[in-house]
């Protein structure tokens, strides 16, 4: 508990996060250029994921297209979220790709609603503050510290659109291996995401960590 | 609805933060969330680091046309918003429907008739292909320099979107205005006359007015002299708006618009700059 009190006590919006939020705010007022603007800043990250997830460059882009046109009608809920605008935009992404996958699937029956937030939406950021800093290299290094069935089973679940029970089905482990797999996997990297984040912050990863 | 206990949240957590539940449970767990006393920090432990996996995907540049869709897209969603605030207090009056007139002599420009027979939605999405079709002319002429050319090019799409909605309502009638001078760049624009109250006119591409000069809309009816509408200045921006025209008749009629030395002008001093047809009101389309 105590570090988790200690990780949502560092956050403090960085310059980047300031100007997103400005921007955010001419989207809610309906102005054009605002989403233009967005579009520009986030156009390449929105694009890849959703090409990552789907495999499908027509999909990807009909996904960007909706993504960005729920975030036009919905800026003004912005503020309901606890999660910087970057993860706001992208969890808007990252949700209507996979429900483009899974509705892709024969045997799934999608229901067709926009009412259900992206998890993320209902989280605050981590450590927004250092996300600049946290790159690439940080977060594969991060994954590497992972075991490969830990790995398997996070990158089927954010990238491949599968359910828990999906994931299971497909790598033939009971569901129960497969949550804590998930589990732990995602722990790991936090470990040793935090440690980064600590040493760029001049704290310990004790202190930061716990 | 399906309600979940904070056992059953714990045991969820990580599937959840990964977008790997069923959005049925996913929406559950969000309900809970809503009401829960308990922070279940344990979600914020596992999910902070989700977001960071976005950085590790191969970074691919979207086409360039994604753009242009987008924010078509967004114009015809503003369109189609200011068209639900518009319609809210309007019982719309079933149209009557019309015959005998014939095309007026002289037609100029295009012509664009809204059957009266046609359904709500057919007419809904004419007007956002329309919104969309233009909103992609202009962002591929977009050269914004400034505050107040951005000011003016948002005034303009919050206009024509207005105008658009407007021709979208049962019984409008709608001229599409073009240039009379002949091929090239010329003022273009749009004119609705609507069943009920007064109508938008909006156009683009004018030369600035000077001193007492205004610009002066006018409806000619067939075998009728012009009628004057309204006078309008024109700035820099070179776009002219009334919200003056008169309501439908459901005939045939013609709009045009003729540059004045002076306001209130009782017939035109000279030829149109900028003309177009509305169509009698029930006609195919």
């Amino acid at each position: 508990m105590s570090n988790i009190d200690a990780s949502v006590r560092v956050r403090q919006p960085s310059p980047a996060d300031d100007a997103d939020r400005e921007v955010l705010d001419r989207v809610a007022a309906g102005e054009l250029d605002a989403l233009d603007t967005l579009y520009d800043r986030y156009r390449t990250m929105a694009y890849s994921i959703a090409l990552r997830i789907t495999s499908d460059a027509t999909l990807a882009e009909d996904v960007v297209q909706d993504a960005f046109l729920g975030a036009w009608r919905n800026a003004g809920r912005y503020s309901e979220s606890r999660a910087s605008v970057k993860t706001w935009l992208l969890a808007i992404v990252h949700h209507r790709a996979v429900d483009a996958v899974r509705r892709r699937r024969p045997t799934v029956e999608l229901p067709e609603r926009e009412d259900v937030p992206p998890p993320q939406l209902t989280l605050p950021d981590l450590w927004p503050e250092v996300a600049g800093r946290l790159d690439r290299d940080a977060v594969q290094g991060a994954l590497r510290v992972l075991s490969d069935v830990q790995r398997e089973a996070i990158e089927l679940a954010y990238f491949g659109g599968l359910t828990q029970q999906e994931i299971a089905a497909r790598t033939n482990a009971p569901l129960g291996t497969v949550k804590s797999r998930m589990r732990l996997g995602l722990l790991a990297m936090r470990r040793v995401l935090l440690g980064e984040v600590g040493a760029f912050a001049g704290l310990g990863p004790d202190e930061v960590a716990g | 609805m399906i309600t979940m206990t904070c056992d059953q949240i714990r045991d969820l957590a990580p599937a959840y933060v990964l977008g790997a539940l069923e959005r049925d449970e996913e929406l559950a767990v969000a309900e809970h969330l809503r009401t829960c006393p308990d922070a279940h920090a344990e979600l914020a432990e596992l999910g902070g680091v989700v977001p960071y996996l976005d950085e590790v995907v191969p970074l691919v540049e979207p086409p360039a046309s994604l753009r242009g869709r987008i924010m078509a897209a967004a114009v015809a969603d503003l369109a189609a918003r200011s068209g639900e605030r518009a319609e809210a207090p309007i019982a719309s009056p079933a149209p009557r429907p019309e015959t005998g007139a014939r095309q007026a002599p002289g037609t100029m420009g295009q012509v664009i008739p809204i059957s009266a027979a046609r359904s709500r939605r057919d007419r809904r999405s004419w007007v956002l292909g329309l919104a969309a079709v233009l909103a992609i002319v202009a962002l591929g002429t977009w050269n914004i320099r400034t505050q107040q050319q951005l000011a003016d090019a948002q005034s303009y799409q919050q206009r024509l979107a207005a105008a658009l909605v407007q021709a979208g309502q049962p019984g409008s009638q709608v001229a599409v205005l073009a240039s009379t001078g002949g091929p090239g760049p010329g003022p273009g624009g749009i004119a609705v006359m609507p069943a009920n109250g007064a109508g938008i006119l909006v156009v683009s591409g004018l030369a600035p007015t000077t001193g007492s000069q205004v610009y002066e809309a006018w409806t000619i009816a067939e075998g009728q002299p012009p009628a004057p509408v309204a006078g309008f200045t024109v700035g820099s921006d070179g776009i002219g708006y009334l919200d003056r025209m008169p309501t439908s008749t459901g005939q045939t009629l013609t709009v045009a618009i003729t540059l004045e030395p002076a306001p209130n002008a009782t017939a035109p001093s000279s030829t149109p700059v900028a003309a177009g047809v509305a169509a009698q009101r029930g006609v195919g389309g």
